[in-house]
């Protein structure tokens, strides 16, 4: 895994000539720097079942870092990114979060846990006040509760509550339109599933306020066997499904309700559906679930993202995850914050993070923005479709309007005391 | 089923008796503990390596509750798969006490034994009665009620989350825990004190008959032992250690999290015990630190770590057949014993 | 808590039957993977803690193989002759060097297998889950049998299920097979005193729980996601249905899985949020009242 974070031979040369050529106009401090390379620590998962989460993070991170030493680094430093496997335990997480700032020397951190391991990580910054951006945690509180906010964390990845307002919205008007009144619910039991599927249920029925919850279903992470919660939703009868189930549980969870025949008997909402681990994945998708934007090359439609992507998939043979687009624009912002900085210390970098506006390809207009006051990222492309069971997956995309979701959750943060 | 019947069946574990020890050694266990804390405790002037002092953290942590569940597993032939319950246990009382409370943190730190204490008589009431490995199952099975039970109480616990937000730490008697050498130097003593009591406990007369116990409970109760209230001792005792190395871990990662209430944390207390060795004491403490080095490094050299941890067990299980610390003293044994038929 | 669905449920006769009807279906599929694991701990006294890993290669060698044939029968076949042989190799290969010594023992044996073979998938298959489709002939809408609801893919299960626990049950009680396997179970001296080899015994037993292991992975490949570690939580299922209904019967690990199906099916109902803590609740209810299982014998 090293090897895939350090530059090659030959471009390492090619570099060292640029480097050359930067030297003579730069000072003697900067020069001296540059001899050193910055090394950025990354704990993230990379066994167990949720594996995929490390790889495509990995994947999403080194194809950036690549860019960026190519160009000549942090602050003229090249980056050598230190990624260890926390196994998915929050005291593992921390573990190895230590040791890559007080063992080997990681200056900034890249933090790529899920769910708990990204608070033990939290906490290690809090700690020992490193830099660190937390890139796969979509908790809301993470970055909204004050309680947690630290000056030098932030956050690029999706946040749970973004996600139920767009898709609040966008679900509400299909309900108005084709009188979806009964709802009901089957989502993972944990905080993510527990807190997205309320403020989900929350804006739908702000958005469309006769629509009635019937019935919930939580399966647990990971459960095999699905049987019990398809066939307490069939005998609910609802008129339309919403779930926020993802990745494998996902696939399980279509491949058991199809052959009940569930998805014929009501309009299926997934938010988790439209991304390339689970579109790729079902063997039997059926056509018109719903489901929010992951990650899909085609969305937003633009050259730059489909770009993005093809190289993604040129150098992994693989297509980019949620995660891995999560990950390349930690990096992109490092990068950008420390020209800006021009500095590659983390304390200027943050300082010059917040409230940083960068061009992005996956931007809802081509540029995404680190928000100040809470450090978390907004203006990502986040939007709503159905989709079909080969490419392009998703056709159509209804954008999600970053107005609206700002001002609307401001309006969630007041109800919950954060501000 | 009464307690003879169970006993009868049982086999005792593979685990020679241990010679009496005079009162003079117990002043040696004393003047060990004293010099250990003492080596430990100049540690960090010597080296400046962070990473060294969490280190030693995780191993009073991890040190003490795999111990701890030797004293069942070894001494008194009690295999739990349960242990680990008041490993989540100790953290998550402690870690709420202070969030909640904000108590002074000895006083926190003696009612989080208190509670362990309760929960653990009554589990302990229940589950010491069986033998063997229907012990083993009902210990896996409260665990995982407790593990479930602290995933579903999420306005308590915070479910699967964990308890969020950092532990407050107010200084107490001029000891800061927030400063990362005062936690070290804790740490250490909380670890040499807990093995010196417990050295205390298995060389004591109850501690020998908990070996009478394991090697034959008949026995044991026909000469008017009492081998269910001996076993639920050592049980409620175990879970006192076990507790305390739960709240060095919530202190180390500033929270706690459902993981440490999970089945897999018993499985590497047993594994720990296997690997140290569970025929003498520091066997467990061993196989800590030997745990854990193998983690630290070979988790940094690849991530198909699994492979490696298996042929590892494998080696010990198959190769070895017991702990390296049994393995030791064997050896040392049988060239003892040729020494002496040399010298007559 | 939503007790109000329960009792609703329980006065409804079409919920009662609907649910009633999932119960059944959760816990032969249970069944289906719970029964190598008692098999094996009733000849050998081996709680084979890498069960689940025998289940995760069932479910990857059969996905490969209709990747490779299309033939679903073909899959089966190849998932359950793969993991028989597995079996077979790892019984006689490490298990075996270990029956003397405790019980610890042979659990970390089966420990290191368990992290040795996810790390063997995972570099094998890669970390990303997969799913190996359902069969056209299977796609079919669901059938109304007395009122519930059998999707016909369960209904071949179910009847796999049935048919394994007859097989297992009548082979066991009646053929001459059966009588020198529980001969050796109960007494292996003899037996092999005898002029029985022990070890074929011990082999094909170990083979045969794998490869019923393997086939109940198999079968589920259809319908759940492949991923390094998915034996786990199966693992934790067989495991609890096997002590509830006394390990080493198999009659009581049919019963113990229509129980636990049960409290699944209508405790999703009553307890969305602690399905799970009631299957254990019960585990440790079963476990004092009777430490042996409902239908286990002590273990000398």
């Amino acid at each position: 895994m090293t090897k895939k974070s350090k530059p090659g031979v030959s471009r390492r040369s090619t570099l060292a000539l640029m480097g050359a050529g930067a030297v003579t106009f730069a000072t003697p401090w900067v020069a001296r720097a540059q001899a050193k390379t910055i090394k950025v620590g990354m704990p993230t998962i990379l066994s167990g079942r949720v594996a995929q989460l490390g790889t495509s993070s990995r994947n999403g991170v080194t194809i950036e870092v690549d860019k960026i030493n190519a160009a000549g680094g942090l602050a003229g430093r090249q980056i050598e990114m230190v990624i260890r496997d926390s196994k998915g335990q929050p005291q593992e997480a921390a573990r190895v979060a230590r040791e890559l700032v007080n063992t080997d020397g990681c200056e900034l951190l890249i933090d790529a846990e899920a769910s708990s391991g990204a608070f033990a990580v939290h906490e290690v910054a809090r700690d020992l006040g490193v830099f660190c951006i937390h890139t796969n945690s979509e908790t809301s509180s993470l970055t909204a509760d004050p309680k947690q906010h630290i000056p030098n964390a932030f956050r690029t990845a999706r946040q749970g509550v973004h996600d139920s307002i767009v898709g609040g919205g966008y679900a509400a008007a299909i309900a108005k339109a084709k009188g979806l009144k009964k709802w009901a619910t089957c989502s993972p039991d944990y905080a993510y599933g527990r807190d997205t599927t309320a403020e989900f249920v929350y804006y739908l029925k702000q958005f469309a306020p006769d629509v009635e919850i019937i019935s919930d279903a939580w399966p647990k992470l990971f459960q095999p066997d699905y049987t019990e919660v398809v066939t307490k939703i069939l005998q609910a009868k609802p008129q339309a499904l919403y779930s926020a189930l993802w990745g494998g549980d996902l696939t399980s969870y279509i491949d058991q309700a199809n052959i009940y025949a569930l998805f014929s008997q009501m309009e299926v909402f997934a938010v988790n559906m439209a991304d390339y681990t689970a579109l790729t994945v079902v063997k039997n998708l059926p056509k018109g679930i719903h489901s929010g934007n992951r990650y899909i090359k085609t969305y937003p439609a633009t050259a730059e993202n489909a770009a993005w992507a093809d190289a993604y998939k040129a150098k992994f043979n693989e297509y980019p995850t949620n995660w891995s687009w999560e990950n390349a624009t930690a990096m992109m912002l490092l990068a950008e914050a420390s020209r800006k900085a021009n500095s590659a210390d983390g304390k200027k970098i943050a300082d010059a993070m917040r409230g940083l506006t960068i061009k992005s390809p996956f931007g809802a207009d081509g540029t995404v923005t680190m928000r100040a006051e809470d450090q978390t990222l907004i203006g990502y492309a986040i939007g709503w479709g159905t989709t079909i069971p080969s490419e392009p997956y998703v056709p159509e995309v209804k954008s999600g309007d970053w107005k609206q979701i700002l001002a609307l959750e401001a309006e969630w943060k007041k109800s919950k005391g954060y501000t | 089923m009464t307690e003879l019947q169970a006993e009868r069946a049982g086999k005792p574990l593979g685990v020679p008796r241990i010679e009496a020890k005079s009162q003079r050694s117990r002043y040696l266990d004393v003047l060990i503990a004293i010099a250990a804390f003492a080596v430990l405790a100049t540690l960090p002037f010597l080296f400046s390596s962070k990473a060294l002092l969490d280190f030693v953290i995780r191993c009073a942590a991890f040190g003490l509750f795999a111990t701890s569940l030797n004293l069942l597993v070894g001494y008194t032939g009690m295999i739990s798969f349960g242990h680990g319950m008041f490993f989540g246990l100790g953290a998550y009382s402690f870690a709420l006490i202070m969030q909640r409370t904000g108590v002074p943190i000895p006083v926190a730190f003696i009612c989080t034994l208190l509670i362990t204490t309760v929960i653990a008589a009554v589990i302990g009431a229940i589950c010491v009665r069986l033998k063997e490995i229907y012990f083993a199952f009902v210990t896996l099975a409260f665990q995982m009620l407790i593990h479930s039970m602290i995933l579903s109480w999420v306005s308590l616990t915070g479910g699967d989350q964990g308890l969020r937000g950092g532990i407050p730490r107010p200084v107490f008697l001029g000891v800061d825990l927030s400063n990362y050498l005062h936690l070290y130097v804790v740490s250490c003593a909380l670890l040499v004190i807990g093995l010196l009591l417990m050295r205390q406990i298995a060389q004591s007369p109850f501690g020998y008959t908990l070996r009478m116990i394991r090697d034959n409970a008949v026995r044991a109760s026909f000469i008017g032992i009492d081998v269910w209230r001996a076993k639920l001792t050592i049980f409620v005792l175990a879970a006192l250690f076990a507790s305390t190395g739960g709240i060095i871990m919530s202190l180390f990662v500033s929270g706690a999290y459902p993981e440490f209430a999970f089945w897999t944390i018993s499985g590497e207390g047993i594994f720990i015990n296997m690997l140290g060795g569970v025929t003498t004491f520091l066997g467990p403490m061993v196989g800590t630190v030997l745990l854990l080095i193998m983690n630290d490094t070979v988790t940094r050299l690849t991530e198909y770590y699994g492979i490696v941890l298996g042929i590892v067990i494998l080696f010990f299980a198959i190769g070895l057949r017991k702990g390296l610390m049994d393995f030791v003293v064997e050896w040392y044994e049988v060239r003892r014993d040729g020494a002496k038929e040399r010298a007559r | 808590m939503d007790l109000d669905a329960l009792t609703g449920c329980l006065a409804s006769s079409a919920c009662l039957v609907t649910q009633g009807t999932s119960g059944f279906i959760i816990g032969m599929l249970l069944f289906l993977v719970a029964v190598g694991l008692t098999l094996i701990f009733g000849v050998l006294k081996v709680v084979n803690f890498s069960h689940g890993a025998f289940y995760m290669f069932g479910a990857y060698f059969a996905m490969t193989a209709y990747q490779l044939t299309g033939s679903f029968a073909l899959a089966m076949l190849c998932g359950a002759a793969g993991t028989a042989i597995l079996g077979l190799v790892f019984e006689r290969v490490f298990m075996s060097r270990v029956y003397g010594s405790d019980v610890l023992m042979q659990l970390l044996v089966c420990y290191a297998f368990v992290l040795i073979f996810d790390d063997v998938v995972r570099w094998i298959w890669g970390p990303e889950f997969k799913s190996m489709g359902m069969p056209t002939a299977f796609q079919v809408p669901p059938l109304f049998i007395g009122g519930g609801v059998v999707p016909p893919y369960y209904l071949l299960l179910i009847g796999v299920a049935l048919a394994v626990a007859a097989i297992l049950g009548l082979g066991l009680a009646r053929t001459r097979i059966g009588k020198v396997v529980r001969a050796a179970a109960h007494n292996p001296g003899m037996v092999s005193a005898l002029g029985i080899n022990t070890g074929l015994i011990y082999g094909s037993v170990f083979a045969l729980g794998g490869m019923l292991a393997g086939l109940a992975g198999a079968l589920a490949a259809p319908v759940r996601s492949l991923t390094p570690g998915m034996g786990f939580s199966v693992l934790i299922e067989s495991f609890i249905v096997t002590v509830i209904g006394g390990m080493g019967s198999i009659l009581g690990a049919l019963l113990g899985a229509l129980l636990i199906g049960l409290i699944r099916s209508f405790g999703s109902l009553g307890f969305p949020l602690f399905t799970d803590g009631l299957m254990y609740l019960f585990m440790v209810i079963v476990l004092v009242a009777r430490p042996t299982g409902l239908f286990g014998k002590e273990v000398a």
